[in-house]
């Protein structure tokens, strides 16, 4: 009878109970660390391998039509070779280093915009990951300590105010990006001056985030109410778009956003250590208020560094740690990696949509994540939400 | 020998309230020690001092002749280990990935443990009886087995000191004895256990010694069959209760009534 219960349990799982059964007598002889490892190197080619295929796609796709991978690829490569070409040669030849509209349209438009997707879904997403593993709150997101809106509070200003910085000529690409970045680290230094002054707890960082939150967010209302006639310009910023993604701004995203990602995973496993509480990781070695505290700062600016040029994008942060946690257990040296990945290709759909099906329209980007995002999820919630309450 | 743990005049204030009011004691090496007193009586601070998850205010404790406030939290790890109450939110984590947390202060390098990491943490799943559960969520476990997988995760620590705050207060009858047959088999290896529980009846059976504490303060230590006395539960607890002694010798606490109020 107890078999019997045991084959249905298997045969309801599905394909992993019946994986899970063949693998039953193996188990003994395989070394854990291994087998972690072999995931890890399953995450990082699983991910290169797709990023690259999503890459592909989003090249390839745009709102005119879909043109043939080759195609795209080649004119990608004659794009980047006629792009990069010596001033010499174009005087030579200007003719042949004339890009063609399709050249044109893929290197400086979709190209750009794809690596800053991958770069904010990925940055995004491991920041969340941060966020959830320091406050160890389910519900935490990269916003969680008011960088949107101190973000957003001085990019609306920006436009609302007319103002220009002496350094930056009137209209500049730099203008909002800049304002933005200094707008988020303001927002998240009171946020921490506030937290550390009632203790530093994690709920204490929940809770100043929140009301510095609101308080930038009033701002950004008012500020929003007194720009009537260029609201527009405002508004692209705060639902999130890659519409203003430029070869000039691609690289200053992609650069920080992943440079900071890449280097945050040295310390997943303090991370893991955070899960245990602060006071057992305490007791275990790790010097907990300055871990906390300087890895706050790290997620913080990658988020400031994601928001600058695209705006806000919710959800990804939110639910891509989730996503990664529940399908791979929580060691951190997992779920980093595979964090980066995910988000990083989820956003790339969500920018290949948002462009597509509208056009010549674009959606805002951050309400797509959700619409793909959500259903995925949910199945995800549905089948390891048992195992990972408590 | 008999001076393995020492603490002397240990002071702990937070804020405006002295949580232990110079509290001294040493203990042997081996012991299964108990701590027993109401809440709020400076048992979990004391213990968190000794561990350095608390800077004390004052005083002085050393463990196997290291004086802990010296040392680096790595090597006070090495030689000390806390077991908490509850293991918490814990997102999913497998009893496997719990347990081998314990091996953080012995992996000098970023990322992944050693063979030797992963043999240690095996033989502890082993030896606690979770092996078979060892990828399973904590979250998943009987509150017996979550209790052994987070003693489990302290033993990797081969600490000479081991903590322990509250491991039997969610348990049923047959795991509350389950835990503390694991407690004194650690203790006899070599291993001095501390401890601290509500349960005073289980503590006379299984401690070599007792620690009596009310409000910051040391009422007695001794032998648990001398030192608990209805007279001591009344002045300690404020409760009257008969203490008896079982036909095996054992003691036994039975709660009466509470005295406080007249």
């Amino acid at each position: 009878m107890d078999e019997d219960n045991k084959m249905k349990g298997w045969l309801k799982k599905g394909y992993h109970g019946l994986r899970e059964q063949m693998d039953a007598p193996m188990e003994e002889e395989e070394s854990e660390i291994d087998r972690k490892k072999r995931r890890f190197v399953v995450i990082v080619v699983f991910g290169v391998v797709m990023s690259f295929i999503a890459f592909l796609i989003s090249i390839s796709v745009s709102s005119g039509g879909v043109i043939p991978v080759s195609e795209a690829i080649g004119a990608l490569f004659s794009a980047i070779g006629k792009a990069n070409a010596t001033p010499e040669q174009i005087a030579s030849n200007p003719e042949l280093y004339q890009m063609t509209t399709v050249e044109l349209y893929i290197y400086q438009s979709r190209l750009p915009r794809t690596i800053a997707a991958i770069a904010v879904g990925a940055g995004l997403a491991i920041a969340g990951c941060m966020y959830q593993a320091l406050i160890r709150n389910p519900l935490v997101d990269p916003y969680i300590t008011g960088v949107s809106s101190g973000s957003g509070t001085f990019a609306i200003a920006i436009v609302a105010l007319g103002i220009s910085l002496p350094f930056l000529p009137n209209g500049s690409l730099y203008m909002i990006p800049l304002a933005a970045i200094v707008g988020g680290l303001i927002a998240f230094a009171v946020t921490m001056g506030v937290a550390e002054g009632s203790g530093g707890s994690a709920t204490n960082y929940i809770l100043a985030g929140t009301i510095v939150g609101f308080a930038f967010s009033s701002f950004q209302t008012i500020f929003l109410s007194m720009s009537q006639d260029n609201i527009t310009n405002a508004m692209w910023w705060l639902f999130g778009s890659f519409a203003n993604i430029t070869w000039e701004n691609a690289w200053l995203v992609f650069i920080p956003a992943i440079g900071i990602s890449l280097i945050s995973m040295v310390w997943a496993r303090e991370f893991n250590l955070f899960m245990m509480g602060e006071d057992q990781a305490k007791q275990l070695g790790l010097n907990v208020v300055r871990f906390k505290r300087s890895m706050m700062i790290i997620a913080s600016v990658l988020t400031a560094f994601c928001v600058a040029f695209c705006g806000i994008i919710g959800f990804v942060g939110l639910i891509i740690p989730h996503a990664c946690r529940m399908a791979l257990g929580s060691d951190h040296r997992l779920i980093m990696p595979a964090s980066i990945v995910l988000g990083a290709m989820l956003m790339l759909f969500a920018d290949l949509i948002a462009r597509t099906v509208m056009s010549p329209m674009e959606l805002p980007v951050g309400a797509i994540t959700a619409m793909i995002g959500t259903p995925i999820f949910a199945y995800i919630l549905m089948r390891k939400g048992r195992e990972y309450n408590g | 020998m008999d001076d393995f743990l020492t603490v002397r005049d240990l002071r702990m204030r937070f804020d405006d309230h002295e949580a232990l009011k110079g509290v001294s004691y040493t203990m042997g090496k081996g012991l299964l020690v108990g701590l027993i007193g109401p809440n709020g009586c400076g048992k979990s601070t004391m213990m968190k001092c000794i561990s350095r998850i608390h800077d004390m205010t004052s005083g002085f404790i050393s463990v196997d002749g290291n004086d802990v406030s010296t040392m680096k939290p790595a090597e006070v790890a090495k030689l000390v280990a806390n077991v908490p109450a509850e293991a918490g939110q814990t997102f999913g984590m497998t009893v496997m990935d719990m347990v081998m947390l314990g091996r953080y202060p012995f992996v000098d390098r970023i990322w992944w443990e050693t063979k030797e990491d992963e043999r240690v943490v095996r033989e502890a799943l082993r030896t606690f009886g979770l092996d078979h559960l060892r990828r399973k969520p904590v979250s998943l476990l009987s509150s017996g087995e979550r209790q052994r997988a987070l003693i489990a995760k302290a033993y990797v620590q081969e600490p000479k000191l081991m903590l322990v705050d509250e491991p039997t207060s969610h348990l049923d009858m047959k795991y509350k004895l389950n835990v503390m047959e694991y407690l004194r088999k650690m203790a006899r290896s070599d291993m001095t256990v501390l401890v601290a529980e509500h349960d005073i009846s289980l503590m006379a059976r299984y401690c070599d010694v007792c620690i009596i504490m009310k409000q910051g303060e040391i009422v007695t230590i001794g032998d648990p069959k001398e030192v608990i006395t209805e007279d001591l539960i009344r002045d300690v607890y404020e409760v009257e209760a008969r203490v008896g002694l079982d036909v095996d010798g054992e003691i036994y606490v039975l709660p009466k009534r509470y005295a406080g109020m007249e």
